[in-house]
């Protein structure tokens, strides 16, 4: 779906027997210079963030490979919350459905990791389409019904317990891997993420640029103006929300084989939550935003902890930062509200261009209406 | 144990149930009403009343009569702080800035909660200690004490949108507030009112809420609150009463056949309000008792 949408907006001109034009190298490079320059960034990231992991006490490759799975799920999100305008306060569930499903299939059937990821995004975007009739609801109430799908799975989830064990969730799940090699190292492990997220990344943002991608854009600002322009609204945010489930299935997978052991407290409402701090902090309609999000997201709690010991003197306020991080998130969160609703990255992005030219106003912008 | 023995003490506890979420039903109306706001931070009130009344009367020892009062006060200073910090900032912005804005200040109460009462559970002191046998059901004489505030506070707030001007003005807004602030209602003032007044109601409702609260009670209070507002429909006083009747009977009566008849263990009590929800939404977006359509276009 994804490939051929981006493509067929390229086609122009092809038909009509005009020579093939010469690939322009140059411009190609110019246009995903943010994909390269990311690319080359998290490639080389071992190397300078190894020897710094130790003096600055934060695991960071090992704290990178989770933002990956977030920044996948969170992109996914972004592109239905995002672009397309639709709330989703349940995307955790997709995320815990991947994470059991390819769990499950690979401990208790003996599936090969490599083909309990597919499966995982498989049976996400199967519940993707079961939930799909929630997107006939707008606004608070399709909020509320998507949050209220995220309990339904959570509490599922905890008391199916001859399928999931319950409470004691499933333990000694099989490492990641390709067809035959078993990844276990934590840079290997690092490197297999990202490859995969780079590629979400790498479609997602030909996606939004695609035919489709202005006609979730469109369908945000006025469902009845992108309906009389011809977008099919319903099937066009049908296929996003199933994307976005798709893509939480196959966080959900990479989490559960990372982690090595799931049970259902890790996908609860609070997980959904977050991931929207994330798209909502990082930025709405922005696929790199989310990335930052995730990032920020993920590192802020290993931040804090790492702080007292970079002092050497620990003050006891701080010795329980966890209680604290939900108050520094909240206010993050009703400070972006009120002061940049299109979200740090996007803000920050308009404020610089505010300076250059006096019609674009970051804190007066209207992110969504 | 047959189910039909039981019928009686799961009808007694589901109305004991569904008058805590009668009362944070009617702040999530009162809020959207005037605001066109959902308040996710709704729960949040409710863990504030109740920790707030363990604080005042458990820990400094003041005497019930005045401890509850100033619980509720303290509750309506919070909501008061909220709108003016962040609803009346937010008064233009569109639909789901609000919703996550409204999420950050739940999230931020929650954890401000975790840090000042950091236990799993605080016994709220309960109003009379006691109970009383009806036949076939025991109930605690503090359910006494539920039904009746409850009574009294939807009759209170019936009375205030009926016959006062402050409640007619609110009334006003819900209708069209471009047009109630044409006529002279000072809609922002009329926003202000709305919190302060839902976040007394949810204080109430968590305070009577005993014998536990904690501060992880907001949300699945501000859910089954919100599914009793939407399945009576939302925005009318007697559908949260209904809304929040129904749905306190089910969450009783149906995980107590499932577990009785069949078997299945209690713990899907707690998807019942979300279940109700989703159907609700879908198969009757107005309500019960809503009239009309809501959004079509």
């Amino acid at each position: 779906m994804i490939a051929s949408n981006g493509g067929s907006g390229k086609k122009r001109g092809g038909s009509y027997g005009s020579p093939p034009r010469r690939p322009d190298w140059m411009g190609m490079l110019r246009r995903n210079a943010l994909l390269l320059g990311f690319t080359v960034f998290i490639m080389v990231m071992p190397a300078w963030a190894v020897p710094l992991s130790k003096p600055l006490s934060i695991p960071i490759i090992l704290t990178m490979r989770l933002v990956g799975v977030y920044a996948i799920v969170a992109v996914g999100l972004n592109l239905l919350m995002g672009y397309a305008g639709q709330v989703s306060l349940g995307q955790g569930a997709f995320f815990g459905i991947g994470a059991y499903t390819s769990a499950l299939l690979t401990t208790k059937v003996g599936f090969p990791v490599w083909l309990g990821i597919p499966c995982a995004i498989l049976v996400a975007m199967l519940f993707g389409v079961l939930l799909a009739p929630v997107l006939r609801l707008k606004g608070h109430y399709l909020a509320m019904a998507t949050l209220a799908m995220g309990i339904v799975v959570f509490v599922f989830l905890r008391e199916m317990t001859w399928l999931t064990g319950g409470n004691d969730g499933v333990r000694n799940i099989p490492h990641l891997s390709v067809p035959f090699l078993e990844i276990t190292s934590t840079r290997g492990e690092f490197y297999y993420v990202w490859i995969v997220a780079i590629i979400v990344l790498a479609l997602c943002s030909r996606l939004v640029d695609s035919r489709v991608g202005r006609a979730m854009r469109a369908l945000h600002q006025s469902e009845v103006a992108a309906e009389a322009m011809g977008v099919p609204v319903s099937a066009v945010k049908k296929r996003v929300f199933i994307l976005s489930a798709a893509l939480g299935g196959l966080a959900g997978g990479l989490f559960a084989h990372l982690q090595r052991f799931i049970d259902p407290n890790q996908f609860s409402i609070l997980l959904s939550i977050s991931l929207v701090t994330m798209v909502v902090i990082g930025g709405m309609e922005s696929v790199w935003g989310s990335v930052f999000g995730a990032g920020l997201i993920t590192f802020l709690p290993k931040l804090v902890e790492a702080l007292p010991r970079w002092l050497g003197e620990v003050p006891d306020w701080l010795e329980r930062y966890s209680n604290y991080e939900g108050m520094i998130l909240g206010v993050i969160i009703m400070l972006t509200m009120v002061f940049m609703p299109s979200g740090i990255t996007k803000g920050m992005v308009d404020l610089v261009r505010w300076r250059r030219s006096s019609f674009v106003n970051p804190f007066r912008r209207k992110a969504v209406d | 144990m047959d189910f039909l023995g039981n019928c009686p003490q799961y009808i007694a506890n589901g109305l004991a149930n569904g008058c805590i979420y009668i009362l944070v039903a009617m702040g999530f109306n009162i809020v959207f009403n005037s605001t066109g706001i959902i308040n996710f931070a709704q729960g949040e009130f409710c863990m504030f009343g109740g920790l707030l009344a363990y604080t005042l009367a458990a820990s400094l020892g003041l005497p019930l009569p005045l401890a509850i009062p100033l619980a509720l006060a303290s509750t309506a200073i919070i909501g008061a702080a909220m709108e003016r910090l962040l609803v009346y900032p937010l008064r233009r912005a569109g639909a789901l800035v609000a919703i996550i804005a409204t999420i950050g200040a739940s999230i931020f109460f929650k954890s401000l909660g975790r840090v000042l009462w950091p236990k799993e559970a605080y016994k709220v002191p309960e109003f009379t200690a006691g109970n009383i046998s009806l036949p076939g059901a025991t109930v605690s004489r503090q359910f006494l004490w539920v039904f009746g505030l409850t009574i009294l506070s939807v009759t209170a707030v019936y009375l205030f949108f009926n016959h006062t001007k402050a409640g007619k003005a609110m009334r006003a807004c819900s209708v069209n507030r471009f047009a109630a602030s044409l006529v002279g209602i000072n809609v922002m003032r009329m926003s202000l009112y709305s919190f302060v007044l839902a976040a007394a109601l949810g204080g109430l409702a968590g305070l009577i809420n005993a014998p536990y609260a904690s501060y992880s009670m907001g949300l699945f209070l501000g859910v089954k609150g919100f599914t009793s507002a939407v399945v009576g429909g939302l925005g009318n006083t007697f559908g949260a009463v209904t809304g929040g009747i129904v749905l306190g009977l089910l969450e009783e009566l149906i995980p107590g056949f499932l577990t009785v008849v069949l078997g299945v263990s209690t713990g899907y009590k707690d998807a019942v309000a979300a279940i109700l929800l989703i159907a609700v939404l879908l198969l009757r977006p107005q309500g019960i008792l809503g009239r009309g359509v809501v959004e079509k276009v």
